[in-house]
Order: C-alpha cells, then sequence, then structure tokens
C-alpha cells in the first residue's frame, strides 16, 4: 500500500466564463428587459389613464394648477383676458370635444414656460408671454397646449409614469437611483412623440386662423439662444421634454413655407404696459 | 453489492464518461482491497437559482413544505461538485474515492456552495 | 444631476473593486500555486485508518484557516447574476482560493512540527456575511481545514 499526493489539476473547481464579459452581457440584457417593462407599463397607464372621463379629472383637479403659482392677480386681468379669448378663437378651430372646457391662467414668473395641466388648466409665464414677438408666435405656444389638452396627455403621462414607477418599484425592490433615472429616460422617449403630435395640431389650428403658420419658427430660435446661453440645465420643462429644437425649428419652417410675410403681416400682440 | 457504490443510483443524471469512478463514503470498497492512496481531492460549485424561483420559493415559504426549487438547485449543485472532485481523482491517477463528504454552506439568499471531498485511491 | 453623481459613485466602486479585486484573486492564486508545490511533501488524506507500517512518534491536530471577503465587483455581479441563476463563478473562485489557503496554512503548521502526513483532514465553512441583526453584509466566509498531522519515528525511507 503506498501514500503519495500526486499534482492535482487546479482550475477544476473555477468555472471557466469571463466573470467582466457575463456581467457586460447580462447588465445590457437586464437594462433591456426592464426598458421593455417599463415602456408597456407606461404605454398601458396612459392607455388606462384616458379612460377616465374628462369632467372626472375636472372634478378631482377642481381649481388647483399642479406644478406652478397661478393665484389670479387683478394686475394681470388684462392680459388674462386676451389669452382667454385668443384661446377661445383657437380651441373654436381644433374640434374640441363637446364638455372640454380650458382654463387659462398668466404666471407671474420669469422662467419662459408654458404647460398644460390635468383639468383643462393652460398655463403661460410672464418670461414667456414677454419673449414672444408676435400674436402667431403666442398661438402656436397656446395651440400646442390645446392639442395636449384635447389629447389627455396631462393625465395619460401621469397614469403612465405612476405605473411603470410601480412595477420599475416592485421589480428593484426600490424606487432608487437607476430605476428612477430609467423611468425618467422612457417617459421622455413617449412625451417626445406627444409632443410631435401636440406641434402639429397647433400648426393646422393657425393655418385655420391666420391662412398661415408662419412667425413659429423664431420663438424656438429664440429659446435655443436661451437654452445655449446656458440656462439649459434649470431649463423649464417646456423645453426638457421637447424635441430636438433643430428638428423642431425645422419643421416649423417647412410647415411656414409658401407664407409670404409681406402680404400676410403677422398680428402684434397688445401693447404692454 | 456493486449498487451501493454506483453513483448513478446515488445521483440521477450522473455524468457517463466518469461512471468507472467508484465513490464510497466508507473508508474501503469492500470486496476490494485500496493499493495506493492518492490524496484529498475536492470538487465545490457555486449556484443561485433566478429571480422567478426565489421568489415562488418565498411564496412556499408561508405554507412549509418541500422547496422543489432549491431542492433541485442543490442537487445540481452537488452533481457538478462530486462531478468536480472525480475529475481531480481522475488526474492523479484514482479508480475510486472513498470517505467521500459533502458539505453546503449559504453564501447569499437563494445561492449556495456545495462541496464534495474524499481521498482518491486506486482499488484492484 | 444627484443621480448621475451617485451613479458615476457606483461605477467608480465598480471599476476598483473590479481592477484591485481581480489584481489581488490574479496574485493570490500565484501565491497558492507556489507554496502549494513548496509544501508537496506534506501529504493530506481524508481517512481515518493509518498506514499499519508507519511508527508515529508524534501525532498532533493541526488547524488552517483564513477569512475571504468579496470585492465590489463580484457582490454586484453575483447578485446581477442570481437574477438570471446559474453558476456564480466569482463565487467559486472565492471559495477555492479560502479552501486551498486553508489547507496551506494546515500544512505549513504540520510541516513546523516535522510532520510529512495529514489524516482525517475535515472542511469547516462559515458565512459571516450576516451582521447581529441578519441582515447581509458583503460576503465573507471563514475557511477551515483541520486534521490529525503525524511525525514519523523515522524519516521516509
Amino acid at each position: 500500500m503506498s501514500y503519495e499526493n500526486p499534482p492535482l489539476p487546479e482550475e477544476v473547481n473555477v468555472g471557466r466564463e469571463n466573470v467582466l464579459l457575463e456581467f457586460l452581457r447580462l447588465a445590457a440584457g437586464l437594462a433591456v428587459v426592464m426598458a421593455l417593462i417599463s415602456a408597456a407599463m407606461y404605454f398601458g397607464g396612459s392607455r388606462l389613464a384616458r379612460l377616465i372621463p374628462f369632467d372626472t379629472e375636472r372634478r378631482w383637479v377642481g381649481e388647483r394648477v399642479l406644478g406652478i403659482e397661478v393665484a389670479s392677480n387683478p394686475k394681470h386681468a388684462e392680459v388674462e383676458a386676451y389669452l382667454r379669448g385668443l384661446t377661445a378663437r383657437l380651441a373654436a378651430q381644433m374640434d374640441m370635444p363637446p364638455g372640454m372646457e380650458l382654463r387659462v391662467h398668466y404666471a407671474d414668473t420669469a422662467l419662459p414656460n408654458a404647460f398644460a395641466s390635468l383639468g383643462g388648466h393652460i398655463a403661460v409665464t410672464r418670461g414667456l408671454y414677454e419673449r414672444m414677438d408676435s400674436e402667431n408666435a403666442l398661438a402656436l405656444v397656446l395651440a400646442h397646449e390645446i392639442a395636449h389638452v384635447r389629447a389627455r396627455d396631462p393625465i395619460a403621462g401621469i397614469g403612465g409614469s405612476a405605473s411603470m414607477i410601480l412595477a420599475v418599484t416592485l421589480l428593484t425592490g426600490n424606487a432608487g437611483n437607476l430605476s428612477a433615472a430609467f423611468a425618467g429616460v422612457v417617459q421622455r422617449g413617449y412625451s417626445r412623440r406627444a409632443e410631435e403630435q401636440a406641434d402639429e395640431a397647433a400648426i393646422a389650428a393657425l393655418r385655420r386662423v391666420y391662412g398661415h403658420a408662419g412667425g413659429g419658427a423664431a420663438v424656438f430660435e429664440g429659446f435655443a439662444r436661451w437654452r445655449q446661453e446656458g440656462h439649459g440645465l434649470q431649463g423649464p420643462s417646456l423645453l426638457s421634454t421637447h424635441p430636438l429644437d433643430e428638428e423642431r425649428i425645422a419643421r416649423l419652417k417647412q410647415a411656414a413655407q409658401g407664407w409670404d410675410a409681406q402680404r400676410q403681416p403677422l398680428v402684434a400682440l397688445p401693447a404692454q404696459k | 453489492m456493486r449498487g451501493v457504490y454506483d453513483e448513478q443510483a446515488l445521483i440521477p443524471g450522473f455524468p457517463h464518461h466518469r461512471q468507472n469512478m467508484e465513490l464510497s463514503n466508507l473508508e474501503m470498497l469492500p470486496g476490494r482491497s485500496i493499493v495506493r492512496h492518492l490524496g484529498l481531492v475536492q470538487g465545490s460549485t457555486v449556484r443561485s437559482k433566478h429571480a422567478g424561483k426565489d421568489i415562488l420559493a418565498g411564496f412556499k415559504n408561508f405554507v412549509g413544505g418541500e422547496l422543489k426549487a432549491y431542492t433541485e438547485l442543490l442537487n445540481e449543485s452537488r452533481k457538478e461538485a462530486i462531478d468536480r472532485m472525480v475529475q481531480q481523482a481522475q488526474a492523479a491517477g484514482a479508480n475510486a474515492v472513498v470517505n467521500v463528504r459533502f458539505s453546503t454552506s449559504n453564501i447569499a439568499a437563494g445561492a449556495a456552495e456545495v462541496m464534495a471531498y474524499g481521498t482518491a485511491v486506486v482499488v484492484e | 444631476m444627484e443621480l448621475l453623481i451617485q451613479f458615476g459613485f457606483f461605477l467608480f466602486l465598480l471599476v476598483v473593486g473590479l481592477l484591485f479585486g481581480s489584481m489581488n484573486e490574479k496574485r493570490h492564486f500565484r501565491q497558492l500555486k507556489e507554496q502549494e508545490a513548496a509544501l508537496r511533501e506534506v501529504m493530506v488524506f481524508n481517512e481515518r485508518h493509518l498506514p499499519e507500517w508507519l511508527e508515529v512518534r508524534q501525532a498532533k491536530l493541526v488547524v488552517g484557516s483564513v477569512v475571504i471577503g468579496e470585492d465590489y465587483f463580484k457582490r454586484v455581479a453575483a447578485a446581477l447574476k442570481s437574477i438570471f441563476g446559474g453558476r456564480l463563478t466569482m463565487y467559486e473562485s472565492l471559495m477555492d482560493r479560502g479552501r486551498r489557503e486553508a489547507v496551506l496554512r494546515m500544512k505549513q503548521e504540520a510541516r513546523r512540527m516535522g510532520a510529512t502526513m495529514i489524516f482525517n483532514v475535515r472542511f469547516e465553512t462559515a458565512s459571516l456575511s450576516e451582521d447581529s441583526a441578519g441582515r447581509q453584509q458583503a460576503f465573507s466566509a471563514e475557511f477551515i481545514a483541520y486534521g490529525t498531522a503525524l511525525v514519523p519515528a523515522a524519516p521516509p525511507a
């Protein structure tokens, strides 16, 4: 009987996979799966949210406007009346469903922004209003927001994000860091499509009201400049979720083709006090 | 008599090419004589079930009973641990492993290490 | 912005873990190989029956132990792999290192007393990755190898 210890093969007990490669592959796979699930949840959630009748949404929101202070100030009564009139003229050309009542607010904020909120509320800030060089430009912005209300985008956005965040939270165990960032990316992709549709509707409304769609591109060229000046990071939501400036300006310019600035002059805004 | 050491009986699905290796957790193979002792050999592996099975097992833990997913996981791991131990024994020139021991340790939720070790020998 | 910083920090830890972890691991495997070759004269068996011809001058319990912990990359990679299930190679190398190191230390102790054989070798593994409240911390484990070292009466022929 002999006793010996011959050398043993070393790497028997360690798998041969390249851990780093496997990690990268799995991380990519997981990202794709998460993106698909998030997208599906956002899509489903926004579909469901659109089923809520507008009346219910309005009753639920009441007179609150989400996201910004718009306490009516008698100082701005004139501007608000003008905005209401312009909105009514545009809405009349936009096939609004019966009962969908719009409320326009003027917010005394320097940040240039305009947005549509739940319950048919639309807000325009002083910063935006002062940057408009014609009524046509303002009408483009307003018609864009009216189109959002008509498409029920505000409630669809909330329903979509809520269900997506719920799903991501359930899957990852917390709504923390990465998952929230992820949700943001998916949401952005979706709202970009809604923005493009709203732009198209706004251009169509402008054509019906003024006979042409000119005067809009200048507004966004102004915004692009403003953003390049370094305001980008604290940018208003109107800009951050919206299609890339260049794309948008190009589309607006294309829509304005055939417009003759001499024969069809832009309408001036009422004099500001 | 032989069936007792037949790892196919011990572990279903054991790889065929290693079936000529005899395993025992006695210190001998009854009826055979050990002619050379080739020292300690060991095999181990770490595995986990995918998250879906972990969740199902979590539900099952409310009502108790066998957690089939984990039974399966540990059986597969044990199979692999033995396979790796046998690879070492074969490389050492053995045709049997005696005094085989198993040990299982918990690594993380749903992942476990299974280890098998024994002494590689040549029997006649 | 805050998110970006957090993500950057996470990536930084991941890369640090990967670089230093794999460097450590490579070095450890190299050392294991060298020392295993140097300690080949101490033989290990897990049988309890001693060779009949062996005259034992001294028999003594020898123990080798080591605690090894994972790096941050292993931790994240293992968590990711666990979602899909399967072999956790990043831990297999950790376990292999721990066990071989424990055997080496046991053999070193045996050689210091002049032993040439260790019998009845047993392994023990204890996971240290839970804190006192039972929460999972970064994984670390103690590996123990122990057996009875035999000093022969006369130097082996």
